[in-house]
């Protein structure tokens, strides 16, 4: 089995190209930091395992994504390499190019974006290019798929080792380097002249290895004396600048023999719609249109409607259809409550809302693809600045709209710990989709006329708490003067159809299979603990072990203006994942609908202590799921306790303030 | 000349990053942007929010106060 490891830029289409040549589905979007984790997929010709990587501008990382790219190339064993290309951007992408040659394994460049570089005149002599790096050259379109049965073909089980790349980096370097090679242990398993580069050129997690494996300063009092020689004798100030000008140089000169550019002077679809996007004063405005359209249409014009009708069919016919099966197999009226209680009201309770969230993924995955992201994180970074963040860190919030789990992994792509410990630790208060069906229970129950606009004014509270924390946060625990910013944006690009709702049922399939464990298993459990109390099966549900557990909470939430048992039973169940609030609530008021529910919670809630209910919902501690991945990303204990700390008590402040503040003002 | 004194829609040559902060500069170094380079100022975002620049077709946004201690050199 052959392991081939997929290396090249960001946002270049490794992920597309991976995709294609695995017949698989990963996450793609037009974005820097798409892909945070190594992923493997078997390839289609079933010769061996492909691994699609974070994207890397060279091999010395800056951020934590980065890192795994070059802890992959010390650590682990691979036969071959795939290093994507960007054709419209061939320049710097050659500049990675030349570290992978240096690693002496089998390369074969995928010369992507072919269609994308012709539109602006770049031609590339691909034959040329091979000759020169003497590895092959194929030209894709990795979206399409044009060109990857090429690719396909050479990944054979004699993959052609050719290792006779070398570039010469001058008389200095190339003494440094012999130097160092000397001192490295002899059974090192990566190339000893590739390590001896990156060593030089201060690459933190070589070092971090080779320093494993030999102890003594040797090494680097070489590196040391290297830098001052170079310093000292040329024009660079340092090895690393000295590194670059060489590798830079060659590539110049590579480009002049295979690559003809054609001045094309006509203005790009991008810098029009950027005139408008990035607009010094329309910038942040149109952000916030941008997201009103989206809940307006996931609400009012489109999710409403689906979810009805489908509401309808599931109290309808597909509980008479369970009904009459039970009846004819003959199944006890314990059995039958179960189903009946427990399943279809708490699981069909929450699938009710599955059209809403998939047309909020359609939606997220438009903006993803279409080059959108960046800007907003453009647009955002002065106020994220003021903050203690950078506009970087808003792309991980926009992810956490649709699930708060890859908003946190998004984080990997912010180069500071500090900012992105921050983003870890606030993306939770993100309005993420599983909190929909409770804002669409309640909003359809007290806010009928206004519903896209309360919505909205949740998802706008989250971001805002998010930032006040921030600035609490940076200022105070984990502070910090370092910050930094710079964001490629990659040029707009029209979503595909197809891709669009690959990546759209990618996400709504984790919406789906939640349904059918937590929600599921957690609608047995509260229908369980509904039915059953210290006097036996089947007591009424007031004297039910469920109402002795919301009874413990209900003193402490009724400032809030819900201090009933079922809100606060609700409420516990919901740490599993949040649309177990409204499972919990279809059958603690056991009801055959979302529409009679709506009618039963007018008599329990309060147009205002409704409000107060949906904030809670919104801010207290993250889902089990989040939870977990704030553990393993933040790689503390302590953090992810804090993580669920300060949100359960920011979540009880502010809707005391909500509930409290709003009856004073005669609500 | 400072690359946040020119106008939007002026081009320069790069002639100095060594003032810039390490890890911009090494970012910049990754987008291909090092001394010699080609930008164009494409727009600033107000209240000193940042920056639009563009290099061979390719755009990328820095902040101002980074941008500040970037030299360059107008080209006509
Ligand atoms: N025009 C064009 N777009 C492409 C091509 N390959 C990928 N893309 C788009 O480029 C963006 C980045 O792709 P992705 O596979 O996520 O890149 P990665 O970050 O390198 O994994 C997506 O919007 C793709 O649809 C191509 O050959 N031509
Ligand atoms: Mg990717």
């Amino acid at each position: 089995m052959l392991n081939i490891a997929l290396i090249g830029n960001p946002n270049t289409g490794k992920t597309s190209l991976f995709n294609n040549l695995t017949g698989t589905y990963q996450y793609v979007g037009n974005w820097s930091g798409v892909t945070v984790e190594k992923k493997v997929g078997i390839i289609k010709n079933k010769k061996g395992n492909l691994i699609d990587l974070p994207g890397v501008y060279s091999l010395s990382p800056l951020s934590k994504d980065e890192a795994v790219v070059s802890n992959f190339f010390v650590t682990e064993s691979f036969d071959g390499i795939i290093n994507i290309v960007d054709a419209s951007q061939i320049e710097r992408n050659l500049l990675l190019t030349l570290q992978l040659l240096e690693f002496e394994k089998p390369v074969i460049i995928g010369m992507n974006m072919t269609d994308v570089a012709k539109r602006r005149g770049i031609t590339i002599n691909e034959q040329k290019l091979s000759e020169k790096l003497g590895v092959p050259v194929v030209p894709v379109i990795a979206r399409s798929g044009k060109g990857t049965a090429t690719i396909n073909d050479l990944l054979t089980d004699d993959l052609k080792v050719d290792a006779s790349f070398t570039l010469n980096y001058g008389p200095i370097i190339e003494e440094s380097i012999d130097q160092i090679i000397d001192l490295l242990p002899a059974n090192l398993s990566i190339p000893k002249r590739w390590t001896s580069i990156q060593l030089l050129e201060g690459n933190a997690e070589v070092k971090k290895y080779i320093e494993s494996l030999v102890a003594g300063a040797g090494i680097d009092s070489i590196i040391q004396a290297t830098n001052e020689q170079i310093a000292d004798e040329t024009a660079a100030t340092n090895t690393s600048k000295w590194i670059y000008s060489v590798r830079k140089a060659f590539i110049e000169e590579l480009i002049q023999t295979s690559v003809v550019t054609e001045e094309s002077e006509n203005k790009s679809l991008t810098d029009k719609i950027d005139k408008i996007a990035t607009h010094p004063f329309l910038g942040i405005p149109i952000f916030l249109a941008t997201m009103f359209l989206m809940f307006k249409l996931t609400f009012d014009w489109l999710g409403i409607p689906l979810s009805d009708i489908l509401d309808g069919f599931i109290s309808g016919s597909l509980t008479t259809w369970i009904t009459n099966g039970l009846n004819t197999v003959g199944a006890s009226d314990f059995i039958k409550a179960v189903v009946l209680d427990g399943i279809v009201a708490g699981v069909g309770g929450v699938l009710v809302f599955v059209p809403q969230i998939f047309i909020l993924f359609l939606l997220i995955s438009f903006l993803e693809d279409s080059g959108y992201m960046a800007r907003a994180a453009l647009v955002m970074d002065r106020t994220m600045e003021m903050v203690g963040l950078n506009g970087k860190a808003f792309i991980p919030m926009i992810i956490g709209f649709g699930c708060n789990v890859p908003g946190v992994m998004a984080a990997r792509t912010i180069e500071t710990p500090r900012e992105r410990m921050l983003t870890i630790l606030l993306t939770p208060l993100m309005s993420c989709s599983a909190r929909l069906p409770v804002y669409a229970l309640f909003v359809g129950a007290f806010f009928a006329k206004y519903q896209a606009l309360v919505v909205f004014s949740l998802y706008v509270l989250g971001i805002v708490v998010a930032l006040t924390l921030a600035k609490i946060f940076s200022s105070t625990i984990l502070k910090g003067e370092f910050s930094m910013f710079v964001v490629e944006l990659p040029p707009y690009r029209m979503p595909q159809g197809k891709a669009l709702l690959r990546s759209t049922w990618d996400k709504g399939k984790g919406f789906i299979k939640k349904a059918g464990t937590f929600i599921f298993g957690g609608s047995v459990l509260i229908w369980l603990l509904s039915y059953s109390g210290p006097a036996g099966f089947d007591v009424p549900m007031d004297d039910s072990f469920l109402a002795m557990i919301g009874n413990v909470l209900a003193p402490i939430l009724a400032p809030l203006g819900f201090g009933t048992w079922q809100a606060g039973a609700s409420l516990i169940t919901g740490f599993l994942a949040k649309e177990v609030v409204v499972s919990a609530m279809n059958i603690i008021y056991h009801v055959p609908n979302a529409d009679s529910l709506q009618g039963l919670l007018s008599n329990e809630f309060s147009a205002l202590s409704a409000f107060s209910f949906m904030v809670f919902v919104l801010l207290y501690v993250p889902c089990l799921a989040t939870v977990a991945t704030i553990r393993k990303e933040a790689g503390s204990a302590k953090w992810t306790w804090f993580s669920v700390g300060y949100a359960l008590v920011i979540a009880y402040v502010l809707s005391l303030v909500i509930y409290q503040g709003g009856k004073l003002l005669g609500y | 000349m400072l690359l946040t004194q020119l106008n939007k829609g002026e081009r320069a040559t790069i002639i100095d990053l060594s003032l810039v902060n390490e890890s911009v500069r090494r970012r910049l170094l990754d987008l291909g942007i090092s001394e010699g380079s080609q930008v164009c100022l494409q727009c600033k975002l107000p209240f000193k929010g940042p920056c639009m620049v563009e290099n061979c077709g390719q755009s990328l946004g820095i902040r101002l106060q980074d941008a500040s201690y970037i030299k360059v050199e107008k080209t006509c």
